[in-house]
């Protein structure tokens, strides 16, 4: 899973979010009132024009103190009897038709089936209940005003923010439920679709004999299933497990049938529908010469998320591992790696490339003996360090040491003082290299961490639900917002193009940074203008332009744009950032952090759009 | 509204709807229900409407600048051609729509205001509901909207689908209605927070004799209430029948404002009604009549009617644009 931002702790992240996002607040507030000003100038004059401003934000702050519950609930009911009685129970059809037709062409024998699966239910219902919800809500509203039937509404005693946020929460109630079906019909499909078994008897198995002749255990492989059979290898005594194939493995038990003879039974897959929870770590690098480099080698036009370390170097990746706490990890220390290989040439493509991992104290620098592993591609290589480790002494030869008495350094100012017990959290570094000349690992800061437990998969899913229910809201707001003042299909569009402002945000802050470090690498090609120039005169984007007055004044005026660019797009909310189904997808447990602080995130962009389309739809002739 | 099976005039089944003893305000009303008095419930002050369009380039001229005071406990009429401003006028009154210039004030609060709602009824051109809802759902909503306690809601909608004959179609969405049922949840929908003020939009548009009968009997029971209404209408023979005054627009623009007697009455002429004179009384009168110095002395005819006011007004309009109401009609 690509994680490209570490996910901050909740309490750190929320203050300084609160006041950025306050001070956002205030400069839109701001520009709204100036852009209203301006109209209300063209009609009225400016003093008429500041006095209905004033008038009417004025008003707005008495309507919020004003609102009755049973006027929203009033709304509220009726978006939810228009949409049941327009039939939105036909956006519940479709979903079966989805799980009907992904049944049929989602391959089970795939690399990785339960990603494959959860990722495709996961974004079909986010795509689905997105869609239903933002086609009520910009409909709905525009059809009142065309049908007239707003001017009994307005005619009540009924202020526009009750309207305005009845709608909401009747739509919202619509994708709540809705998303609940699917949900659960996802749910059920998932855990069905990747449900297998395998079948062994002792005809698929051999006799595996020790070095003495005395039987050591059995090998073989299980039956063919869903594109893939197992190795597997049983003790004397006929259990033990099968080898990582798509992603999961089985348990193997034996015992005696009734007639005596010895029957095996091979688990469900475990390892599939998993909710992993991480310990990161931070990541730096050792150059081939073996010093410090802030970065591993790029090799190519790649995006710099991943970096390369070249092998049968002294180059390495070493990420250092705070807060290890030995109850956590009473019986060592499980470390998970996604390594991508960047072959130089083919080598024996069959054989893989190894590579080799140490554990080391960062403050006194003893290490252990390395661990030797082959990096498989698209899967996570695990290795466990046991408690027991072999140090390389000063004096030479090694010794047998604890791993936490010596590796984890629970000393240093930055670790902080020691429990009372002795059993505070400490700090390691664990250090990666690649053992084959001239090919390369790629590995990026969140492919490799310990892993701290393993969370329900089911709350997992739960949460990545959550994360959908998220954009619902968003989309629901926006989607009612626009309708205020806009007509139904352009209130879809108009959401949309939020929604897609907001997908390139991140791309944005990102070419903001280029610009201010003036590495070209992270966006290569430059801004808007020169990027046109280059579409046009079709220039390759890793091509240095040359300085000509032409190329410095395009690139003058790219700089002018980013801010105001930036400024704009980190007004509009990403869909994109509050999606988790990769987490769920890839098998990782959903941080709360991440939750809580989407959750303010939807918070703060629902409660604006409402009180604005509040504004707009007060602000406007709803009979003509 | 329901034909009382006694076989006579129809009658108003409103017992304990619209007054709702016990309640301040309604004594208030009771008191004043005897006339119209002096307190003033809508003012409009210079009040026009320009119609625009999204560039804010004048489309209508709807309305030009009126000014008028409807006091409390009258019927007051708005009479006029289709397309002359009423609904504009009404709109306003309501809020709907923004003046261009002038003002609207409502129980004294400016029409925009939303918290005077709380005591209007309106009742659009064409029942503006929702047509996926029943009768009883639909009242159920606008009572929630006045923000009514469930005990009540339920309370009153049973009265109010009793009065506009809707018991037994209460279940049917609104979209099964007839015109004339429509327009009946219409009214029901309007008195469901028992206002003391109640615009209606050419209420009679579209009934029957019968429901146009029922509608008008409605109008005068609310007034008995004590009820200030404002009503448009282009159909003369309802105005005449139930308005107390009554403001003529044409084109935008007020062509007549008074009291309908005031207005209907001819004052150059003199009428003389008796039962029962023979032939040669009424040349006997004629010769007093010529006697005084009367001219054109005819026997019958005792007033115009308001269609000649109606028609009068209409042609004098088109030859000679601009006149206003205050000024003496030739
Ligand atoms: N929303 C509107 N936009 C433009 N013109 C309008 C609008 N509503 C009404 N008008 C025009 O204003 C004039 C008055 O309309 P209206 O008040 O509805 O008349 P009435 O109710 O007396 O029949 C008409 O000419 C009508 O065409
Ligand atoms: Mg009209």
């Amino acid at each position: 899973m690509v994680l490209e931002k570490d996910i901050p702790k909740f309490v750190e992240w929320v203050g300084p979010a609160f006041f950025s996002y306050l001070l956002g607040l205030a400069v839109f507030a701001v520009v709204v009132g100036g852009v209203a000003w301006l109209v209300q100038t063209v009609l009225y004059g400016p003093m008429a024009a500041g006095d209905r401003v004033y008038h009417g934000a004025v008003g707005l702050v008495g309507d919020l103190g004003r609102v009755s519950w049973r006027r929203v609930t009033a709304m509220t009911r009726l978006a939810v009897k228009e949409s049941l009685r327009k039939n939105v129970l036909v956006a519940l059809g479709l979903f079966a038709v989805v799980l009907l037709f992904a049944g049929w062409f989602l391959d089970p024998s795939s690399v990785n089936p339960g990603r494959l699966y959860l990722g495709f239910i996961l974004t079909s219902t986010n795509l689905l209940v997105c869609l239903v919800v933002l086609v009520l809500a910009a409909f709905s509203l525009p059809a009142d005003i065309k049908a007239k039937a707003i001017q009994t509404v307005t005619t009540k005693p009924v202020r526009t923010i009750e309207i305005v946020l009845g709608r909401f929460l009747g739509f919202s109630a619509i994708g709540t439920a809705s998303l609940l079906v699917m949900g659960l019909a996802g749910w059920a499909f998932v855990v069905r679709s990747v449900a297998h078994e395998h079948l062994l008897t002792q005809e698929d198995l051999e006799d595996v004999a020790a070095a003495d002749g005395s039987l050591a255990g059995y090998r073989g492989r299980t039956s063919f299933r869903q594109g893939h059979r197992h190795w597997v290898e049983l003790g004397p005594e006929g259990s033990g497990r099968t080898d990582v194939a798509q992603g999961h493995r089985h348990a193997v038990r034996a015992r005696e049938s009734a007639d005596g003879k010895r029957v095996f039974e091979v688990g469900p897959p475990e390892g599939l529908l998993e909710a992993r929870r991480p310990l990161r770590g931070r990541l730096t690098f050792r150059d081939r010469d073996g010093s410090p480099s802030a970065k591993g080698i790029s090799v190519g036009a790649e995006w710099g998320y991943r970096q390369y370390i070249e092998g049968s170097t002294l180059a390495a990746a070493i990420w250092t591992f705070e807060g290890i706490d030995e109850r956590d990890f009473p019986d060592g220390l499980p470390l998970e790696m996604i390594i991508r290989v960047f072959r130089t040439h083919k080598g024996d493509i069959e054989k893989g490339i190894g590579g080799s991992v140490r554990v080391r104290n960062p403050r006194t620098q003893v290490e252990t003996a390395p661990f030797y592993f082959t990096a498989k591609e698209f899967t996570i290589d695990s290795i466990m360090i046991p408690r027991q480790v072999a140090v390389t002494s000063p004096e030479g030869g090694t010794r047998q040491v604890d791993l936490f008495d010596e590796l984890v350094d629970r000393k240093s100012e930055a670790v902080g003082p020691a429990d009372a017990g002795g059993g505070g959290k400490g700090r390691i570094e664990v250090v990666l290299q690649c053992l084959v000349p001239a090919q390369y690992f790629g590995v990026a800061q969140a492919d490799f961490y310990l892993l701290a437990g393993n969370g329900s998969f089911a709350l997992n899913y739960l949460k990545s639900c959550l994360g959908i229910w998220f954009s619902m809201l968003l989309v629901a707001a926006i989607g009612v917002t626009f309708s205020t003042f806009l007509s139904g299909p352009v209130a879809v569009l108009a959401t949309l193009s939020v929604l897609l402002v907001g997908q390139v945000r991140e791309f944005l802050s990102r070419w903001y940074e280029s610009l201010v470090t003036g590495d070209a690498t992270i966006v290569p090609g430059g801004g808007p203008i020169e990027s046109l120039y280059r579409i046009i005169t079709q220039v390759s984007i890793t091509l240095e332009l040359e300085e000509t007055p032409a190329v410095l004044a395009m690139k003058a005026v790219d700089t002018l744009l980013v801010s105001p660019m930036r400024l704009l797009a980190a007004v509009f909310p990403s869909l994109g950032s509050l999606g988790t189904g990769e987490f769920v997808a890839s098998g990782f447990d959903i941080p709360l952090d991440l939750i809580a602080e989407h959750s303010l995130e939807t918070l703060g962009y629902v409660l604006p759009c409402i009180v604005l389309g509040a504004v707009f739809l007060k602000a406007r002739e709803v009979a003509s | 509204m329901r034909v009382s099976d006694r076989g006579g005039a129809p009658e108003l089944e409103t017992e304990g709807l619209l007054v709702n003893p016990g309640t301040e305000k309604n004594l208030v009303a009771a008191a004043n229900a005897a006339g119209s008095s002096s307190e003033i419930v809508v003012e409009t002050r210079n009040l026009s409407k320009v119609y625009r369009d999204f560039w804010g380039r004048s489309k209508k001229v709807a309305l030009k600048p009126l000014d008028l005071q409807i006091r409390r406990g009258e019927i007051f009429g708005l009479l006029g051609p289709n397309g002359s401003g009423k609904t504009t006028t009404l709109k306003l009154l309501l809020g709907l729509i923004f003046p261009s210039t002038g003002e609207a004030v409502v129980f004294g609060r400016d029409a925009t205001e939303v918290s005077k709602n709380e005591r209007i009824g309106y009742l659009p051109e064409e029942s503006y509901l929702y047509k996926f809802l029943d009768a009883e759902e639909t009242l159920d909503f606008y009572g929630r909207l006045f923000d009514m306690p469930p005990e009540e809601r339920r309370r009153r909608a049973t009265a109010l689908i009793e009065m506009v004959g809707l018991t037994r179609d209460r279940k049917r969405q609104l979209k099964e209605y007839s015109k004339g049922m429509t327009r009946r949840i219409g009214v029901a929908q309007a008195l469901i927070n028992d206002p003391e003020l109640i615009l209606l939009d050419e209420p009679t548009s579209g009934l029957d004799p019968i429901g146009t009968r029922e509608m008008k009997d409605l109008i005068l029971d609310l007034k008995a209430r004590g009820k200030t209404v404002i009503m448009s209408s282009h159909l003369l023979a309802d105005v005449e029948d139930v308005c107390d005054r009554i403001a003529v627009l044409h084109q935008g623009e007020l062509k007549e404002l008074g009291r309908v007697e005031d207005l209907l009455r001819v004052t150059d002429t003199t009428q003389v009604r008796a039962r029962g004179l023979p032939p040669a009384a009424l040349e006997e009168l004629r010769e007093v009549c010529r006697k005084f110095g009367g001219t054109e002395i005819e026997v019958g005819n005792p007033t115009i009617t308001l269609e000649d006011l109606f028609l009068e007004v209409v042609r004098d309009a088109d030859a000679r644009p601009g006149r206003r109401a205050s000024q003496p009609r030739s």
